[in-house]
């Protein structure tokens, strides 16, 4: 039954390599990929210990923030908004991997898909987290941030329906919710594994908890996968949806270099670009320390990377369409923008961004450098610094000199800037690894489905060869 | 005639029953007519049903306490019986009290808002000549000095404290000493002033003491101006320009346009004559460093403060003020063109000296408008207010060479505080600690008042009696505001003290000085000029003086030859003035009106001159002259003059509250009594590091942009039509709401060709709507809360610079851009056009400031009004919300005074006829108008209908209700 499998996987797809090594039994998989809950790795404490630590930057980081005022920032007039925001689009384009992966991908019926949704699907939601945090702290008067949402007061005052930033809390605010079912959902299988092979008598109640008693009949099954296809099928939209309103806080504002058309569709690619960067940067020393190559394989990274130049050319054309349009719409605001982006006092910032977003991913279309793997997380990295940057360029370079140069400004962050920004990473970090240590990190049974299919496949093609 | 209330009086004057002394709001004084009685708002006038036990409870232990609490320092002066307020006085209405404030010895008659006895906000006094209505920054900013908690409190003999009784016995016996020799050993330091209580109190002294000596003292002095009136007319005149009759002007580095005196008024009568036409004027400023007046010129002419006399000679060879001599050399074509349109300017032009120039330019000056026919037309000469005797820096000389032989016993310093402005190499604090008894009057501690034996808490000129003349000699009483907020006296107070009438009280005093001028009639006319702010008929008249042309000549033969080499030329700062202001919050934080730097001084040279240097801004130097040295930073200002440093005084002070304390650095360390305004042989070294400047400007470029607009006259007959791309309507998908049917639709005007750039409105503003000062390090970072700034740019070359300036506060866009931005609703449009901000519905996401195009809004990024001191409490506007942190605030366009006009509109059951915004009121250039653009007949909408109007960033399609008007330039063609 095994070579079969082996050879079927080899034969797809032009030779690609296979999406799960070998031919684990059912049995072995599950060992294998569950055993990161049961056998915690080494330095798992040591990560989780620096993690904490960091978080607590975040913690100090937002306490000064309300006990002092947003002057503990960088931020002035006429940059109001600088690391808040950045950050938050950040994060926000990070989470938008995971649904990605998880719902446009199985619409589509990519099996490769099925050894990394889980992933980064948690990825997703703990970046919406992250990102969340931002828009709340970043009010003057965060104790009133509840205004934002319509609440039936007795005043009879509503948020301004006309603003971007209310928006903002609906799109945040469905995609968090939605991104949290979906990833449930598909964890309640796993998690009814984990009840079923614990080994004390609490895990087995906790994990029962969480199961929703789970029993895997084939009426569970139906129910599950009716359910899981709604669920996909309502977070395809927002995958476009979330990031479009996001860049309409820029778009439907006047500010030269922020009053473009091209925001929407093209915030979505870099959301899209930015968050399998993430999920590589994230899944490379993952798949190594928690023993997942064989579920995870080349094939997956090469796809992934493939994704990656794909939506890294769509914001290269992005870029491209910015400044043609600066300079073909005439609008002599939006042109010095522009050109002040290139050769203002924060060119270093923007030509790191070219560099990044533009020139790196072009790798990505040679083979090699898509299985490469040291290369692969390089490059990962990189995009993520450079996606930031974009952020920093997009924010920063348009509000510090706009219309009246009377009123130019600098911005710089101050090291309650940097803590906050530091501490998501870390608090991000840290709900991983709290990921990491209680749940299955890739989803098993999909994993086993796939196995079946793979080995049906297989089966049916040697028939019809013969 | 408008008449203004008596502080204290709830007894209408005899006769003037139909004049109705209360009103108001300065807009009732405007219209000097009255139909609103005592009433007041709908509803606010309810009594309650009943008095009930508690409540009557209540009142009696509050009134228990506070009688307790008057027990504590019984009044000296009866000055607030507002036991029983006046009648029609209500809790919550403002009153507006006349008075006035001397500045360097001149008085400008003020009109000052008092809330429940806590003055709130100053205004000038349409009816008194040197201020017509407008105010300064330094007049403005005066407020902030009474509330200010590091003030002097009480009165200390060698740090023991006296009590006020306990003073004036101790001065009466003092002075008894000096009966002995008739007073040779006793001395008086005082301070230039036109007081003519004052003057009567020096004479009764002297009479007591026929040895006395009074010595004055000022750092800005005019004894040059002095001097040179004296070579021209063999007396002491004052020259009083009016520039209300004068088509060309030559300014001989005198910066009429700024400062003490009488700026606020000539600023009024220049800018008149600023509109395009045939009334227009032309000015020319010869002068080193670039100061408000050379930007207002129309040709400036860069020149080292020593070349100044040079080029003088040569205009007043052309026009034949003086015969030329052989050795001059030719004149350049500027002199030549300048002197030319004075000479078509006959009768009508004007040249003005600047009381830094030597006396032989002031006599030049004389001369030439001798010559040129404008004395008694332009110009005309009247006797000075200000005692005659020289003021300098030398005085502090000579009285420390007394004070060294053991000739003085004791001295008393009214002065402002001459140790720090002494002269470089004189010691004055070790002179003055030598003096057995050194009595100091000060306001707060500092250089002085370290090293004198007494020291005695100065009151405010808002707390104390007093009279003071303005420039042309009109009198004007300075009423108080308040009783003293600390226990202190007033240099009146002491003066009568050596005449052992001490606790006779300012009050009594003044009355009894004014009896003896106007007679029994007094009594009547005390109360007018008390309403009126003025005496009437105090003015000095002119005087016709023959111009002594020989002894101009040999005056400016005898002048010496400017020097070569790197000159240092001091200069009054804009701000802080001599050093006074250090302690003085809104003037630290206002933007100086060319630099555009807070909280600082800096050495100022021009762009070549630091190339040559290699020096950039905020390098720190060390400036050596005379074997002395100082460190300081330097900063390039275009259109300086080479090879010149402009070193403004008043700062680096070492003994100020944490306002003042190491604020820039001392000129005065540098500044020679033989050479008080300009020394050749400066020597500038590069020292280590570089200074951090906090500037609310770092751009001053227009970048190609359509932003404040100027033309020159003939460019303005040729291309007017230009203006109309940059007004009207602009296409728009959303259908403009309509305002027309409104009774008010609010807007306003700013005048570019009129507009100075003094920045008078910020301060107002500031003062008006409790905007909170920031700090040096908060400036720096951008976060600067005034809600008006004054925008400076500079075209052209930068050695010859255009310069402009332009007024931007929130402009009350009609299509708004801050307004569909805001999440909650928290900036919103009114009915009637104004874009509001509503600070409780506020949360702070600041999208409003990013999607505003003029970046007018202001965020509180901390709670700047964290600790206030009880005293600055007491300053708080109560019509205007103290905002908190986490708050966007912009310019309102002064809401809290059209609310308060529409209450009494309608109380007296009709229309508000016209409002006025602070700044507009500060603006002594009329340059800001606001008003109702649905009343065609106001002037604001006669302004938005002038050829020169335009909106800034018109192609947006905002539709901003303020409209700019062009800037006109009128250069003078055969320069061109």
């Amino acid at each position: 039954m095994t070579p079969p499998a082996t050879a079927a996987a080899r034969t797809d797809a032009l030779e690609q390599a296979p999406l799960i090594v070998g031919t684990p039994t059912d049995r072995v998989l599950n060992d294998e990929l569950l055993d990161h809950v049961w056998n915690p790795k080494r330095g798992w404490k040591i990560l989780f210990g620096i993690a904490l630590a960091g978080t607590g930057l975040l913690l100090t980081g937002v306490t000064v923030t309300l006990a002092r005022g947003i002057g503990m920032w960088g931020n002035n007039i006429p940059v109001a908004w600088a690391y808040d925001i950045i950050n938050f689009v950040w994060w926000i384009g990070i989470g938008h991997a995971g649904t990605l992966i998880s719902a446009i991908l199985l619409l589509f019926q990519q099996k490769w898909r099925t050894s990394i949704n889980r992933f980064a699907e948690a990825m997703t939601l703990f970046a919406v987290m992250q990102a969340g945090l931002f828009p709340l702290i970043h009010l003057g008067r965060p104790w009133f941030a509840f205004w934002l949402f319509p609440s039936p007061a007795t005043l009879g005052l509503w948020p301004n329906f006309k603003s971007p930033l209310i928006w903002d809390v609906f799109a945040v605010s469905t995609y968090l919710t939605v991104s949290f079912l979906f990833w449930y959902l598909g964890l309640i299988p796993d998690l009814a594994a984990l009840r079923d092979a614990s080994r004390s008598k609490a895990q087995r109640i906790a994990y029962g908890i969480f199961a929703l008693g789970w029993r895997g009949s084939a009426r569970h099954y139906q129910h599950y996968r009716i359910g899981y296809l709604i669920l996909a099928a309502l977070s395809t939209p927002l995958v476009l949806s979330v990031h479009s309103i996001v860049s309409f806080d820029f778009a439907v504002s006047q500010l030269p270099g922020w009053h473009t058309t091209i925001f929407p569709p093209y915030f979505v690619a870099g959301a899209v670009f930015s968050g399998f960067a993430m999920v590589m940067t994230l899944m490379i020393p993952a798949r190594k320390f928690l023993g997942f190559e064989r579920v995870v394989t080349e094939r997956h990274l090469e796809n992934m990377a493939k994704v990656m130049l794909v939506t890294g050319l769509m914001v290269s054309y992005g870029y491209l369409m910015e400044h043609f349009i600066a300079w073909y719409s005439g609008n002599a605001y939006e042109a010095f923008v522009f050109s002040n982006r290139a050769n203002g006092p924060y060119r270093a910032i923007y030509f790191a961004m070219l560099f990044c977003n533009v020139v790196v991913p072009q790798a990505f279309w040679w083979r090699k450098a898509r299985t490469n793997i040291a290369w692969l997380f390089i490059a990962s990295l990189l995009v993520n610094v450079g996606m930031w940057t974009e952020r920093f360029i997009i924010i920063v370079t348009s509000l510090h000199r706009d219309y009246l140069p009377s009123s130019w400004g600098m911005y710089a962050p101050t090291w309650v800037d940097w803590s906050i920004f530091t501490g998501t990473l870390c608090f991000f970090s840290l709900l991983f690894l709290l990921f990491l240590r209680f749940v299955p990190a890739v989803a098993v049974t999909e994993v086993k489905e796939l196995r079946h299919e793979l080995a049906h496949a297989h089966a049916g093609g040697k028939e019809a060869a013969h | 005639m408008k008449t203004l209330p008596i502080l204290g009086q709830s007894r209408q004057p005899e006769g003037a029953c139909s004049e109705r002394p209360l009103w108001r709001s300065l807009e009732e004084l405007e219209r000097g007519a009255s139909r609103a009685g005592g009433e007041f708002p709908p509803g606010a006038a309810e009594p309650p049903a009943e008095l009930s036990r508690r409540n009557f409870v209540q009142l009696l232990g509050a009134s228990a306490a506070l009688a307790g609490l008057a027990a504590c320092q019984p009044p000296r002066d009866k000055i607030i019986p507002q036991v029983r307020s006046p009648r029609g006085g209500l809790p919550g209405q403002a009153y507006h009290y006349a008075t006035a404030l001397a500045l360097d010895g001149y008085a400008t008659g003020l009109v000052v808002t008092s809330h429940e006895g806590r003055p709130t906000k100053v205004e000038g006094n349409p009816a008194h000549p040197a201020s017509l209505g407008a105010s300064g920054a330094f007049e403005q900013a005066a407020l902030l000095d009474l509330y200010d908690p590091l003030r002097l409190e009480g009165f200390r003999r060698r740090g023991q404290a006296l009590a006020w009784r306990t003073l004036l016995a101790e001065i009466s016996k003092l002075a008894a000493a000096h009966d002995a020799d008739g007073g040779a050993r006793l001395r008086f330091l005082l301070a230039p002033d036109a007081s003519p209580l004052q003057a009567d109190l020096r004479r009764r002294v002297q009479a007591r003491f026929p040895a006395v000596r009074f010595h004055f003292f000022a750092p800005l002095a005019e004894d040059s101006a002095r001097e040179g009136s004296r070579i021209a007319f063999g007396r002491v005149l004052d020259a009083r320009p009016r520039l209300d009759q004068a088509a060309a002007i030559l300014s001989l580095d005198a910066d009429f346009l700024a400062g003490p005196g009488e700026s606020l008024r000539l600023t009024r009568d220049f800018a008149r004559r600023r509109e395009p036409g045939a009334s227009m004027n032309r000015l020319y400023v010869a002068e080193p460093s670039l100061t408000i007046t050379g930007g207002a010129a129309d040709h400036r002419f860069r020149m080292k403060g020593s070349e100044v006399l040079g080029f003088a000679r040569a205009v007043a060879g052309l026009v034949g003020a003086v015969p030329a001599s052989p050795g001059d050399p030719a004149p350049t074509r500027q002199a030549k063109a300048v002197a030319d349109d004075l000479l078509r300017n006959r009768g009508r032009s004007l040249v003005l000296a600047g009381p830094r120039q030597p006396a032989a330019v002031h006599a030049l000056a004389h001369a030439m408008n001798a010559a040129l026919g404008n004395a008694g037309a332009t110009v005309v000469y009247t006797a000075p207010v200000l005692p005659e005797a020289p003021a300098g820096p030398a005085v502090l000389e000579a009285l420390a060479r007394d004070v060294e032989a053991g000739q003085v016993d004791t001295l008393v310093v009214t002065a402002w505080n001459p140790v720090y402005a002494a002269p470089a190499g004189l010691d004055l604090g070790a002179a003055l600690s030598k003096v057995p008894n050194a009595i100091y009057l000060a306001a707060r501690e500092d250089e002085t008042s370290r090293r004198a034996s007494w020291v005695l808490a100065a009151s405010h000129p808002f707390e104390c009696w007093g009279d003071g003349r303005s420039r042309d000699g009109t009198v004007a009483l300075q009423q108080p505001l308040t009783a003293p907020l600390r226990e202190s006296t007033s240099a009146v107070d002491l003066l009568a003290a050596f005449v052992d009438q001490g606790d006779k009280g300012a009050y009594q005093h003044l009355k009894t000085f004014w009896k003896g001028r106007a007679g029994a009639d007094l009594d009547l006319l005390w109360d007018r000029w008390l309403q009126q702010g003025v005496v009437p008929g105090t003015a000095e008249p002119a005087v016709q003086a023959p111009v002594r042309a020989d002894a101009v000549l040999a005056a400016v033969r005898a002048a010496p030859a400017p020097a070569p080499g790197l000159e240092a030329a001091f200069a009054p700062d804009s701000r802080v003035l001599d050093g006074r202001f250090a302690g003085n919050a809104w003037l630290q934080e206002l933007a100086d009106p060319v630099t555009k730097i807070t909280w600082d001084n800096a050495a100022c040279l021009s762009p070549a001159t630091a190339k040559r240097l290699g020096l950039e801004n905020g390098r720190r130097v060390s400036l050596a002259l005379r074997g002395r040295t100082v460190e300081a930073a330097v900063w390039i200002v275009p259109g300086h003059a080479d090879d010149s440093v402009t070193l403004p005084l008043g700062y680096g002070r070492a003994v100020e509250g944490p306002i003042g304390r190491g604020v820039g650095f001392d000129a005065y360390r540098l500044r020679h009594a033989a050479a008080p305004w300009f020394d050749a042989g400066l020597a500038l070294a590069p020292a280590t590091g570089t200074h951090a400047f906090a500037t609310t400007q770092g751009h001053f470029t227009m970048e190609g942009r359509p932003l404040a607009l100027d033309f020159t006259a003939a460019e303005w007959k040729r291309s007017a039509h230009e203006l109309e791309e940059q007004r009207g309507t602009s296409d728009t998908i959303q259908e403009p709401v309509d305002y027309s049917k409104q009774d008010y639709k609010w807007g306003m005007a700013i005048d570019l060709s009129r507009c100075t750039g003094c920045s008078a409105c910020v301060v107002a503003c500031q003062e008006e709507n409790n905007i909170p000062v920031v700090g040096k390090e908060q400036v720096a970072k951008g976060r600067i809360m005034q809600w008006i700034r004054v925008d400076r740019y500079f075209a052209g070359k930068p050695e010859e610079p255009e310069v402009i300036s332009q007024p931007v506060a929130c402009v009350h866009c009609e299509a708004a851009p801050c307004e569909y931005v805001c999440p909650v609703n928290a900036t919103v449009h009114s009915d009637e056009g104004l874009n509001e901000m509503v600070y409780n519905r506020c949360v702070g996401t600041r999208y409003c400031s990013n999607n505003c195009p003029y970046k007018v809004r202001r965020f509180n990024f901390f709670e700047y009004r964290g600790r206030l001191a009880p005293t600055e409490k007491m300053l708080m506007n109560p019509d205007v919300t103290v905002r908190s942190r986490g708050v966007m605030e912009k310019c309102t366009y002064c809401v809290q005074r059209i609310e308060r006009a529409r209450i009494d509109a309608r109380v007296a059951g009709g229309k508000i006829e016209s409002v006025q915004s602070a700044c507009q009121q500060a603006c002594p250039a009329e340059a800001i108008v606001f008003g109702n653009l649905n009343d065609p007949k106001s002037r604001v909408s006669r302004l938005h209908g002038d050829a020169r109007r335009y909106d800034l960033l018109h192609e947006l399609g905002t539709r901003p209700r303020t409209a700019y008007l062009a800037r006109i330039k009128n250069p003078n063609p055969d320069l061109a």
